[in-house]
């Protein structure tokens, strides 16, 4: 097994949760937060996900 | 704090992959060793972000930001100072011996390089003090998820425990170190972002150093006065404490951390596991202690109807208000996240506590197993036993670190509790295996009473002295400015005693024969170099960059 993948689903699919919420529910405040924190931190998620599993795919891609 | 519904599913897909994890990897275990050492096949980057992961248990994060928010950036001491060097000398010097002498375990080594007392002492002991770990791991994590969610307390430990047994008994010791690598990852996405939003909102780090007393803000600048910084420590005992003899006693011959490099796919990659996992230590504090000194920072800003921004945890002890630090960490979440990333960070917390916990009760197993069950009580029985023991223990040690979370209950500070069981039983250890590995002098008899010397030394200083008002059962020699400090001297006493100890002994006993000796000690073993690889590759150039790292942040902070 290569852990890429399944750590990479997990990360896109929190990031997907996370940047949906910041997208559809923008006003999320916490009493010290000013900023949509859950689009930015989904977005990274999302992005880190998607470099796992591109990863993973280079590497089945070079080996049999 | 109240979960929204996005918060629990956020949790139920972490736990969902964890144990799917488990569950992928259950065909990879037909064999003792597939279950307790993970055959020697892991990846480097995965033992890697293993090593340090292990390590990272919920007290650890909870702790971290606790003494952030108690002592300031004093704190990364116990990265840059009190781990990052022993890692290296730890890849560079000692994982040649440990690898290369096949040794399925720590103790197992002190078997091969000494005899069978010395393993019998050590196994013992190490099962113990992990299954302890692992208890106050849990207490830890019940208590939080009580005082913050009003989450039933044995229900909440109950439940956790159970995921990890899931997921260590499906998949042994590669499914723990694999889930360790995701829950690295998820720590990081859980307190990242708190970090960062609690400094910004402080004004940045100099924000924080215009609000904070200037003995906050430096790691170095306060340490020639134990008067002068918050830890109330002098130099020396910091840097020979908690640099040399404790923190080299921790990374160095924890069977713990030691057996994720052990599961390294060579020689090679065994001994860059402690190396790489430098890398993200080194900067762990920014995550992990940050947190807890912007927390000071906000407590003195107000906003703009002049009421403060955040109030630091307090609690009622004997009658009087006092700081209660092990909530900065959960206020703080509290205070920046809103739904959803609460959910990633609540997670990253319950990640936190799982590897630490998997971490205690995979090591556990591989010592019961071989160390004990396998040397003690039955020998030469076919492997497919041992495997089903193994499988025994991973319930047996999560029964016991249940039973282990209820005995934490009575003590307060969970870091110096935990400093106090790491002076007894592994300082002494440090010099042990420093004159096992590189004096090949050194005497089976002489590193057996060095360690009983060594950890009657650390009782006996224990016992003598005086810190915040505990200790001194044995009548009052010296008194000491904090716990903290008693822990350092407790841990330099037991590391002198057992070395002294160890070479008088070894001077009056017989010596053992070189060859005998051969891939166990310094001199006697052929290190083999990679000459052909790139410089990353290779070991000392790695430590060399390191290095170069470390003393950066160092002065960037002192």
């Amino acid at each position: 097994m290569d852990l890429r993948v399944p750590s990479g689903l997990f990360f896109a699919i929190l990031g997907a949760i996370l940047t949906g919420l910041g997208i559809f529910a923008p006003g999320m405040r916490a009493p010290l937060t000013d900023v949509n924190i859950n689009l930015y931190a989904g977005l990274c998620m999302l992005a880190f996900g998607a470099f796992l599993l591109l990863m993973a795919r280079r590497a089945s891609g070079t080996k049999p | 704090m109240k979960l929204a519904v996005v918060d629990y599913v956020i949790l139920a897909t972490y736990f969902a992959f964890v144990i799917g994890i488990g569950w992928m990897l259950r065909k990879r275990v037909s064999t003792s060793g597939d279950f307790l050492l993970s055959g020697r096949s892991v990846p480097v980057w995965i033992t890697s972000l293993a090593f340090i992961a292990a390590n990272l248990g919920a007290q650890e994060l909870i702790g971290m930001s606790a003494s952030g928010a108690k002592y300031g950036i004093m704190t990364a001491h116990f990265y840059w100072l009190g781990a990052i060097p022993a890692m290296l000398f730890m890849g560079i010097f000692m994982m040649p011996f440990y690898y290369g002498s096949k040794a399925r375990s720590v103790p197992e080594f002190l078997k091969m390089r000494f005899d069978e007392k010395t393993r019998g002492y050590n196994a013992i002991t190490f099962a113990v003090m992990t299954i302890f770990s692992s208890g106050i791991s849990m207490y830890a994590l019940g208590l939080l998820l009580h005082l913050v969610l009003g989450w039933d307390f044995n229900a909440s430990v109950v439940a956790s425990a159970a995921i990890v047994l899931a997921y260590t008994y499906l998949g042994g010791l590669t499914s723990a170190i694999y889930n360790e690598v995701l829950q690295f990852f998820l720590i990081v996405a859980g307190f990242a972002p708190l970090a960062i939003l609690a400094c910004a909102k402080a004004g940045g780090w100099s924000g924080i150093q215009s609000r904070l007393p200037a003995n906050m803000t430096h790691t170095w600048k306060y340490m020639g006065d134990a008067s002068q910084n918050p830890m109330g420590v002098e130099l020396f005992g910091m840097v020979a404490g908690l640099g040399f003899v404790l923190s080299f006693g921790y990374w160095c011959t924890n069977f713990l951390v030691v057996q994720r490099a052990m599961a390294a796919d060579s020689m090679s990659a065994a001994r860059r596991t402690p190396l790489i996992g430098t890398i993200p230590k080194m900067f762990l504090p920014f995550v992990v202690i940050l947190p807890g000194i912007a927390a000071v920072a906000l407590a003195k800003m107000t906003g703009v109807g002049g009421e403060h921004l955040y109030n630091l945890p307090t609690k009622i002890s004997n009658g009087v208000v006092v700081g209660d630090y092990d909530q900065v960490l959960t206020t703080l979440m509290k205070s920046f996240y809103p739904a959803g990333i609460l959910g990633v960070g609540l997670t990253g917390l319950m990640a936190s506590f799982m590897s630490g916990m998997a971490g205690n009760v995979t090591a556990f197993n591989t010592v019961f197993t071989y160390d004990i069950y396998q040397s003690y009580i039955r020998k030469g029985a076919p492997d497919s036993h041992y495997l089903k023991v193994g499988r025994m223990t991973t319930i047996v040690g999560v029964a016991l670190s249940i039973a282990a979370a209820y005995v934490c209950q009575y003590y307060n500070n969970i870091m110096d509790l935990l400093q106090f069981v790491f002076g007894f039983v592994n300082a002494p250890l440090f010099a042990t295996f420093l004159l096992g590995m590189f004096w090949k002098r050194a005497t089976a008899h002489g590193a057996f009473s060095g360690l009983i010397g060594g950890t009657l030394a650390a009782a006996a200083t224990w016992g003598l002295t005086v810190a915040e008002g505990k200790g001194g059962v044995f009548g009052v020699v010296h008194t000491f400015s904090s716990v903290m400090v008693q822990n350092f001297w407790i841990a330099i006493c037991a590391f002198s005693t057992c070395f002294v100890v160890t070479v008088v002994v070894s001077m009056v006993t017989a010596p053992r024969a070189d060859k005998e000796l051969e891939g166990l000690v310094y001199g006697l073993t052929k290190i083999k170099h990679d000459e052909g690889a790139k410089w990353y590759q290779r070991p000392a150039p790695l430590a060399i960059f390191v290095s170069v790292l470390v003393i950066v942040l160092n002065i960037w902070f002192a």
